[in-house]
């Protein structure tokens, strides 16, 4: 049980990671318009 | 839908009705429409397109001194409004021909709301060139000013406090466990510092927002919805701190981050619906034309951005252009349509002395004007700007902040109460652990999250049905609507010139003779002449004599198109025989059924207008409207308004011109038509996006549901607290009760406001029941045919409604 000591950090950590990455993904503009590519999908292109 | 490819007999550009075979174009405008298309390889559109594209008119230029934005990599980007969007594969065309023009490096049009970027390298091309290949397809592209940046923080705040509050969820359930397996000490430390160091940004900056809300109410003297969530959040977080730091008791920290991050939740949906109800408002509001031409000292013309006219310039302004500025007519004639600023659609003659407004169009004639006011204190840059800041105003009282004061004394007196008579008949200690759990079920989440929820997806159903409400109050008002006003001109009339009478031979004659006019009257038989399907001859030798007609000769012979009085236009031919052609404004077609459901869902109908008795008379018998009133200047409209709600009634009024500004100010729920005049949209309430009056029977029944389920679920939080509450008062609430307790009585507020468009449906089920056989009028149907929005997408306001507006038939 002594793991958990480190382990649960490490976890909270790793999880951190993906909340920054999706900061990137917000500050990248990737929710900005969520009305246009869904619409953009259906449109088969080339 | 149908598909609208090439035929015979029919211009395989635009469809209108042409003397030939297959291939053979209506005018040069089409055919160069369908070479560019052709050219970039995109022929593909005849087959997908799901609506006939509009006629190309001829660029009115002046792009070349709009300011574009510099990239720091040299290269050039603009945004711009694209108008005359008809259906998907419009959108799909003009952005593939633009990405396929040379130098072009980045080209984006939006199909929710017909917005396009555009970046390209100067060094190849410039934005004259792509302007003119837009207007080149027939699509009217407009210069859009700053975008409004969404804001960005809030989703992040979501995303922070959502990631939290797992963690700290999953936490807690080890701690939960620990109670009935026992627990090292050490662990159970880990655990709390762990849920501490991951609640603090929660309580601390995701929760910024709602300090913020409750602050600012406070400021201004009541009590917001969000002081008792604040309120909340403090308790929570401080007495998680001392439980930590004191290794005894129980954190709750669980709790505080679920809340938080559900209300986010709920914020951020609401904040989405607002910022597209405002976004769709602000492409109705009309711009500057780029350029005008002022006179020089010395005599000469010289062509200038408009943002440079000053007043007192002298600017020449011909047949066909928009005012550059605002000012007075100092020489000439000629006939302006003022649709933009007065809602009024017939054109009127100027003269010497008269007033001009920017941006509205000068059908005939040649004037010189003396600018009055700059660029940005002209009538729609100041219509524009109360637009934006219409868009971002802040909230106002709600029904949940009129009950916030009595939830927060409420909670409070309960709470001393707990602390009281525990301490004082078993002992503090006990006491505080009881008042803890009283502070922390009390949380109005349920409560406050119930009105955004139920709210956002009644605004989605309503904007689904082609009515863009401003925001929440305005769909809650409309939900309570009892008593309907409707304006003629515009709103239970089109609005717009239509022949009402006319033979197919003398038709046929004059709209080949009005052909390439772009005068309403000259549309308006061009239009009925491709409704009726007469091929469109070719005229020649045609000649438009401001003020009087156009002549011209048809199938060899002389014609000569005159007016003939007020809505009659009369063809002469050589032997000076006339006959008549009748025009007017014509009675929507859906106007009697709207009529009579409006009256049976929302109280009686007037009707309101400044025309004459006669007009009024008939127009209201057609629709079947019982009351009308005539002669009306605007402050009657707003008088007979306030009438209304004096005698008790909540008023839904919908009209479309500078006229009716009072009255949609004054009515509980204004509503104008997007077809109308810019300045009607910056008062009201609310825009009917599409060109059917049915979107206001939609309106009402998405209020009336969005209401009854806020009203449901504001006395389940309510029912919840109390019990919630008595439990925790007795002591029989510990932090695991209120884990489960909470995220449940949220998550059924949750469910039940994505029902608010399944409720709609039923009611128009129901009524389509009532009345089958009958074809089904919803305005819902969407331009894309089957690409809609999947049904209880809380929040998600329609991309189908949101591209008509700025949508007239050319």
């Amino acid at each position: 049980m002594n793991a958990l000591i480190w382990l649960v950090p490490v976890a909270v950590a790793l999880g951190g990671v993906f909340v920054g990455l999706f900061l990137l993904a917000v500050r990248g503009g990737q929710f900005d318009d969520l009305d246009d590519p869904p619409r953009r999908m259906l449109q088969d292109d080339d | 839908m149908s598909k609208r490819s090439a035929e015979a007999g029919r211009c395989p550009h635009c469809g209108a009705a042409v003397e030939g075979g297959v291939d053979t174009f209506c005018c040069t405008g089409c055919e160069t429409a369908w070479e560019i298309i052709r050219g970039a390889g995109l022929q593909r559109y005849y087959q997908e397109r799901e609506a006939f594209a509009p006629r190309p008119e001829q660029d009115r230029g002046g792009w070349d001194t709009l300011p574009v934005t510099e990239e720091a990599d040299g290269t050039c980007s603009v945004r711009l409004q694209v108008d005359g969007l008809r259906c998907a594969s419009c959108v799909w065309v003009t952005e593939h021909v633009l990405q396929r023009a040379d130098g072009v490096q980045e080209a984006h049009v939006s199909y929710a709301t017909g917005r396009a970027r555009l970046r390209w390298d100067p060094g190849v091309t410039a934005l004259p060139a792509l302007a003119q290949t837009i207007h080149a397809l027939g699509y009217r592209p407009r210069l859009l000013g700053e975008e409004s940046r969404p804001d960005r923080t809030l989703l992040v705040r979501l995303g922070v406090a959502t990631f939290v509050a797992m963690n700290v969820m999953l936490l807690s359930a080890s701690l939960y466990a620990g109670w009935f397996s026992g627990m090292e000490d050490r662990f159970r430390q880990l655990f709390h510092w762990t849920s501490l160091a991951l609640a603090t940004p929660v309580a601390l900056w995701c929760a910024a927002p709602f300090f913020a809300g409750a602050w600012s109410g406070l400021r201004r003297g009541f009590l917001h919805m969000d002081l008792p969530i604040s309120l909340a959040v403090v308790i929570l977080y401080g007495h998680g701190v001392a439980v930590t730091i004191l290794g005894r008791g129980d954190a709750y920290l669980d709790s505080l981050t679920m809340l938080v991050a559900l209300l986010l939740a709920g914020r951020v949906l609401e904040g989405h619906g607002r910022r597209r109800a405002a976004e769709a408002a602000t492409s109705l509001a009309a711009t500057l034309p780029a350029t005008g031409r002022r006179f020089t000292e010395g005599g000469g013309m010289e062509t200038v951005p408009s943002g440079e006219l000053l007043p007192g310039d002298r600017i020449a302004v011909g047949a066909g252009e928009e005012f550059p500025a605002d000012g007075v007519v100092v020489a000439g004639r000629g006939t302006v349509r003022t649709a933009l600023v007065t809602g009024e659609s017939r054109p009127a003659a100027l003269e010497a002395g008269q007033r001009v407004f920017g941006a509205t169009l000068l059908v005939d004639g040649a004037l010189e004007v003396q600018v009055t006011e700059a660029a940005e204190a002209s009538t729609v840059s100041r219509m524009a700007d109360g637009l934006r800041n219409a868009a971002d105003q802040e909230a106002r009282p709600t029904s949940a902040d009129r009950i916030a004061p009595w939830f927060t004394a409420a909670t409070l007196l309960v709470a001393t109460a707990t602390l009281l008579g525990w301490g004082i008949l078993v002992g503090w200690g006990q006491a505080l652990t009881a008042t803890v759990a009283v502070l922390v079920v009390a949380c109005p989440c349920a409560l406050a999250l119930s009105r955004p929820l139920a709210a956002a997806a009644g605004l989605g159903a309503a904007a689904r049905r082609g009515l863009l409400l401003r925001n929440a109050d305005a769909l809650l008002e409309l939900a309570a609507v009892d008593r309907v006003a409707l304006d003629k001109t515009g709103t239970v009339t089109a609005g717009a010139m239509e022949v009402l009478e006319a033979h197919d031979a003398t038709l046929r004659v004059a709209a080949g003779l009005e052909r390439f006019s772009g005068h309403p009257v000259a549309r308006a038989i061009v239009r009925e002449a491709v409704d009726r399907g007469i091929p469109l001859p070719r005229a020649r030798g045609v000649r438009e004599r401001a003020g009087i007609g156009i002549e011209g000769r048809v199938d060899g012979a002389a014609w000569r198109l005159e007016s003939g009085g007020p809505g009659v236009v009369h063809l002469v031919d050589e032997g000076e025989c006339c006959t008549a052609i009748r025009l007017g404004d014509r009675i929507r077609e859906d106007a009697a059924e709207v009529v009579s459901t409006l009256e049976a869902l929302a109280g009686p109908v007037l009707l309101m207008t400044g025309d004459d008795t006669t007009v009024a008379e008939r127009v209201a018998a057609e629709a079947g409207i019982q009351s009308w009133e005539s002669g009306m200047s605007p402050e009657q409209k707003a008088e007979r308004v306030r009438s209304l709600q004096a005698g008790g009634g909540t008023v839904l009024f919908a009209g479309d011109g500078l006229n009716d500004g009072p009255a949609l100010a004054q009515a509980d729920v204004g509503v104008a038509m997007s077809t109308g005049s810019a300045s009607s949209i910056l008062v009201a309430h609310g825009v009917v996006g599409s060109s059917s009056l049915s979107a206001l029977v939609g309106g009402v029944r998405a209020a009336r549901a969005a209401a009854k389920v806020i009203r449901v679920n504001q006395l389940r939080s309510i029912a919840y607290n109390v019990v919630a509450v008595g439990l925790a008062a007795a002591g029989w609430i510990n932090p695991l009760v209120a884990a489960i307790l909470m995220p449940v009585s949220s998550l059924v507020v949750v469910a039940s406001a994505a029902r608010v468009e399944a409720r709609v449906r039923r009611e128009e089920g129901r009524l389509l029941e009532a009345q089958s056989g009958r074809a089904d009028h919803r305005g819902s149907a969407s331009r894309y045919g089957g690409v809609g929005v999947a049904p209880g997408t809380a929040g998600a306001l329609p991309g189908s409604t949101a591209i008509l507006p700025g949508n007239e038939a050319a």
